[in-house]
């Protein structure tokens, strides 16, 4: 045969040479034993890919924005009510050490008018025991 | 199996299903890694390799074809990776016995020839000769596998044709087949 005049006889050829080869004995079980060895040395991470594997789909992808998004309003308004109570809670807090305080001090003029009755009366009366002994 | 990897996007390939699809396409994945390595231990890992990646991404793959077409492509550019990042003893091709019967047209002596020839072609055109000689596909398939230009792919063809063609008149001179 003359290559130069036939290309079909050299690609014949080439089919001939390059035909496929069987693959050594055992490989399909050294490749099943090797797939088992790994899902085993990984479940923790397979778990992990097919719990988020529930991701990929629109539905529970669309859901769980929601969700998001409600829990960030809902957490939003407790939030502020939180904060607004505290306000509420020192303003009264303030309210009352006042008013404790305006009380305190009515309650110490008393005392000192009282006081100062008392001092004004109390040498009269006993001039008039000492009179009654004699 | 053919059919529920035909089934669609939703498709799930059992344990069993895998085992049946590595039966049914070690050789081709071995060959394509072994003519272009040279060397069978390297060829038989790097098989090993790309069906422990096949067994990763088997859920996205929607059809008997597309698994054939992603393991052609897989062990093509795993094979070149392979290529560079190690120093492989070149072409010990011979040392490994035939499997297969040689067919009754084959001369033993001019296929060895040419199976030393192909392994002395650069990277790229080894490999496009190897999928079109090895695996029969066509000038567009293999461009699609290698990501190249049609243009490029049947350009490498002609020119690694020419050369062995010459090589092997060269070598051999007149041969009857």
């Amino acid at each position: 045969m003359n290559f130069d005049k036939d290309t079909n006889r050299m690609e014949d050829a080439l089919k001939n040479a390059l035909r496929r080869r069987e693959a050594p004995e055992g490989f399909a079980d050294r490749v099943l034993t090797r797939v088992a060895e790994r899902s085993s040395a990984t479940p923790v991470v397979l778990r992990h890919q097919s719990w988020l594997r529930l991701f990929a789909q629109p539905l529970v992808r669309g859901a769980a924005a929601t969700a998001v998004c409600a829990a960030l309003v809902v957490g939003g308004i407790h939030y502020r009510n939180v904060q607004r109570e505290h306000a509420e809670g020192k303003a009264a807090k303030q309210q009352l050490i006042l008013a404790l305080r305006i009380a305190g001090s009515k309650l110490q003029l008393a005392k000192s008018k009282i006081n100062e009755i008392n001092v004004n009366h109390v040498p009269a009366d006993q001039t008039g025991n000492q009179e009654e002994k004699e | 199996m053919a059919e529920s990897l035909s089934a669609g996007k939703s498709t799930v390939v059992a344990e069993s299903d895998f085992a049946e699809i590595v039966r049914r396409h070690q050789a081709m994945v071995f060959s394509i890694a072994l003519r272009f390595l040279g060397d069978p231990a390297a060829a038989e890992e790097l098989a090993q390799d790309v069906f422990l990646q096949l067994h990763t991404n088997l859920s996205r793959l929607k059809s008997e074809e597309h698994v054939k077409f992603w393991l052609r492509k897989v062990t093509s550019h795993r094979s070149i990776d392979c290529r560079r990042r190690r120093s492989l003893p070149q072409v010990s091709l011979d040392e490994a016995p035939e499997s297969a019967a040689p067919s009754r047209t084959e001369d033993p002596m001019l296929s060895r020839r040419l199976r030393q020839l192909v392994a002395s072609l650069p990277e790229k055109p080894r490999l496009i000769v190897i999928l079109r000689y090895q695996e029969d596909m066509n000038a567009e398939d293999i461009a699609e596998v290698l990501a190249m230009p049609v243009a490029t792919v049947k350009s490498h063809l002609q020119r690694s044709l020419a050369m062995l063609r010459e090589k092997v008149t060269r070598a051999i001179g007149e041969v009857t087949i």
